[in-house]
């Protein structure tokens, strides 16, 4: 290996290496940081809502007009979408998760608690709430049709009976049984019982760090005369139902609007329209970097090519064969970028320890800079192959030309 | 040590044909130092490119130290090149960026020697040309004289069996031109072959032995003495009217 001599003759042309050290550098250190915030979008994006997203849509009604009764207009649409072909399950519901929007409540083990033991968001569903949301229950019991309550606007919520997410029992009763056991609505007597634990229930709100905390209350909660409706369909058959939802219920109630029907799908994809932005930003700039510094050795490494025509030459008459040539290049490429890769390590833990400090964002792990080294090796490896092949076949004779 | 026979070299566009060495026949033997003269376009350098293996030939036969070169590729050559031929350049091309000790060593590190080995051959080559003292200078704080002598001591460092000069002492002045001539001559007295193409017929009068290029063909031959007379006063014989036709003898 050549390797001092091109180090030391690298020195005295100090300023082209660090231009491309520097670039090579900066490439490395936003690149990784870049590659683990999108790991991180696309982690946080990923993450299970705990509703059978495929298979069920919501939509909200809204009343008009003297005599129009809410809770009858209730009672007649739950009964009309039930009946629909491909139906399987359908609630009303306040909110569903990802959607942005909800009621959330501290829950506390005593009452007139200080402080709530923990955070949770609440689902009024019916007794067919549950099996809408496709919300897995893993102990305990199902809503039945008695418990569940006629609520009025503005009312305080005292049910007698809930069902909580597996996050909420954990953190309200960690180690032990949750069923069966009183818990405190916003503090404030009496005590609900909780009745059953479901797996995972998202929250409305993606970035809260109690995403999974949710309790379902059994019960209807009219806003003036609107309501919102949860329907689960048969596999395969959400949009077939879509397509007759607004049909059936104008059929059997014309003094009211509905809403845009959306699917999960449509909320899931709204939810995380910022980190999906996000991540498709991102991924343009580490693209455009990589061009840049690809193309940037590639400039750089063909310029130094032609400046040196006749010194390569020169070392094919000394007896450089077109490998020697070939590797000269190759190496001199590879100092350069290990020099900028080494600047580039120190960069983006520093720029990681910068966006931990400053947005409390976890730590780069470790190996994402020695995957970036040998990324960044096999990219300046490559934008030097073109040029240094060109060199290779230099011939000899160039040494004897005159100038 | 080099010997062409009826040696071609034709350079084809797809308009023209430029036939650069014709019948082009020369044997030099071990020990000897030659110059090739002739006017500018005559095909010396195509000849030294040749006998160098920088270039190819279209036709004809040449052997370099008893080895037939016609078909050897291109790691071959090389190889052969770093192994038996030493090369001066009329520009020096020494690399800017290396230091002396690391301009001496380019040829030895594509040789394969170990460190150790080189270092004693880069030592001994620059002590021979007197610029050990200066090892770590770079070629732009030396005078052209002096760069000559690195190039030389870079061709010597390898032992080669064969040392081609191609207007060794174009670029300097004369008393710089007299102390290289002074250094090849000696190099040549210790037992180096030698071929020297040169414009300077003062230069060739030193040689053993002169050969004169025209067209692509030897036109003459002659030995030192008889050169001499002519670089003293006579003009340049030009066309070589008087060569006797002696590629023949000269061999």
């Amino acid at each position: 290996m050549e390797l001092r001599p091109i180090l030391s003759a690298l020195m005295r042309s100090k300023v082209s290496m660090i231009l491309i050290g520097v670039q090579v550098a900066l490439t490395l250190a936003i690149v990784c940081n870049a590659l683990f915030i999108i790991g991180q979008r696309l982690d946080h994006m990923r993450r299970p809502s705990g509703v059978n997203e495929s298979d069920t849509f919501l939509f909200s009604s809204s009343g008009f007009g003297h005599g129009f009764d809410p809770r009858a207009t209730i009672r007649e649409d739950l009964a009309v979408l039930a009946h629909m072909p491909g139906v399987a399950s359908v609630s009303t519901t306040n909110s569903v998760p990802m959607s942005g929007g909800g009621w959330g409540e501290g829950l506390s083990l005593k009452p007139q608690q200080k402080t709530s033991t923990t955070q949770t968001t609440i689902y009024m569903v019916n007794e067919k709430g549950l099996g809408t949301f496709g919300s897995k229950l893993i102990a305990g019991r199902d809503f039945k049709p008695e418990e569940v309550a006629d609520l009025e606007a503005g009312d305080t919520l005292r049910p007698p009976v809930i069902i909580v997410t597996q996050a909420v029992a954990d953190k309200m009763f960690p180690g032990e049984n949750a069923i069966g056991k009183q818990v405190y609505l916003s503090e404030n007597p009496p005590a609900s019982t909780i009745i059953g634990i479901v797996e995972r229930t998202q929250q409305p709100w993606m970035s809260s760090d109690t995403v999974e905390n949710s309790t379902f209350v059994p019960g209807y909660m009219p806003y003036g005369n609107s309501s919102r409706y949860l329907v689960r369909t048969e596999p395969g058959r959400r949009d077939e139902v879509i397509a007759q939802v607004e049909k059936k219920l104008s059929e059997s109630n014309s003094s009211r609007i509905i809403g845009k029907i959306r699917t999960m799908e449509d909320v899931r994809r709204d939810a995380y329209a910022g980190d999906r932005a996000m991540s498709i930003i991102l991924g343009a700039v580490i693209v455009a970097l990589l061009t840049i510094t690809a193309l940037g050795i590639v400039g750089m490494a063909s310029f130094w090519v032609a400046q040196r025509t006749r010194q390569i030459g020169t070392r094919r008459a000394l007896g450089a064969s077109k490998k020697d040539i070939l590797r000269y290049f190759q190496t001199e490429n590879f100092i350069i970028t290990t020099f900028g890769l080494l600047v580039g390590a120190v960069l983006a833990y520093a720029f990681s320890l910068w966006m931990m400090q400053s947005y409390q964002s976890p730590r780069l792990p470790w190996y994402y800079v020695p995957i970036g080294f040998v990324c960044l090796w096999a990219l300046g490896q490559l934008a030097v192959l073109g040029p240094a092949l060109r060199a290779s076949r230099v011939p000899p004779a160039v040494a004897t030309r005159s100038v | 040590m080099l010997k062409m026979t009826h040696l071609q070299k034709v350079y084809r566009t797809h308009l023209i044909e430029t036939h650069a060495l014709r019948d082009f026949s020369i044997h030099v033997r071990e020990g000897e130092f030659v110059a090739v003269t002739g006017p500018s376009g005559s095909g010396k350098t195509t000849f030294l490119n040749i006998a160098g293996l920088l270039e190819e030939f279209s036709g004809g036969e040449f052997l370099l130290d008893g080895v037939n070169v016609s078909g050897l590729n291109d790691n071959a050559r090389s190889k052969l090149r770093n192994e038996k031929i030493g090369f001066i350049f009329q520009s020096f091309n020494l690399i800017p960026d290396l230091n002396l000790f690391d301009n001496v060593d380019v040829p030895l590190r594509y040789r394969g020697f170990g460190a150790a080995e080189r270092k004693k051959r880069i030592e001994e080559s620059l002590t021979r040309v007197g610029l050990a003292s200066r090892m770590k200078h770079y070629p732009s704080e030396l005078s052209g004289g002096q760069q000559q002598r690195v190039a030389i001591a870079r061709a010597l460092a390898g032992s080669p069996r064969l040392l081609l000069a191609d207007e060794p002492t174009g670029n300097l002045d004369s008393l710089m031109a007299r102390g290289v001539l002074e250094l090849l001559e000696e190099i040549n007295r210790q037992g180096t072959t030698i071929v020297m193409v040169t414009h300077d017929p003062e230069l060739a009068a030193r040689a053993q032995r002169n050969v004169h290029v025209i067209d692509g063909q030897v036109t003459d031959f002659d030995e030192a003495p008889r050169l001499r007379e002519v670089a003293a006063g006579n003009a340049d014989r030009g066309s070589g009217a008087e060569s006797g036709r002696a590629v023949g003898a000269m061999d």
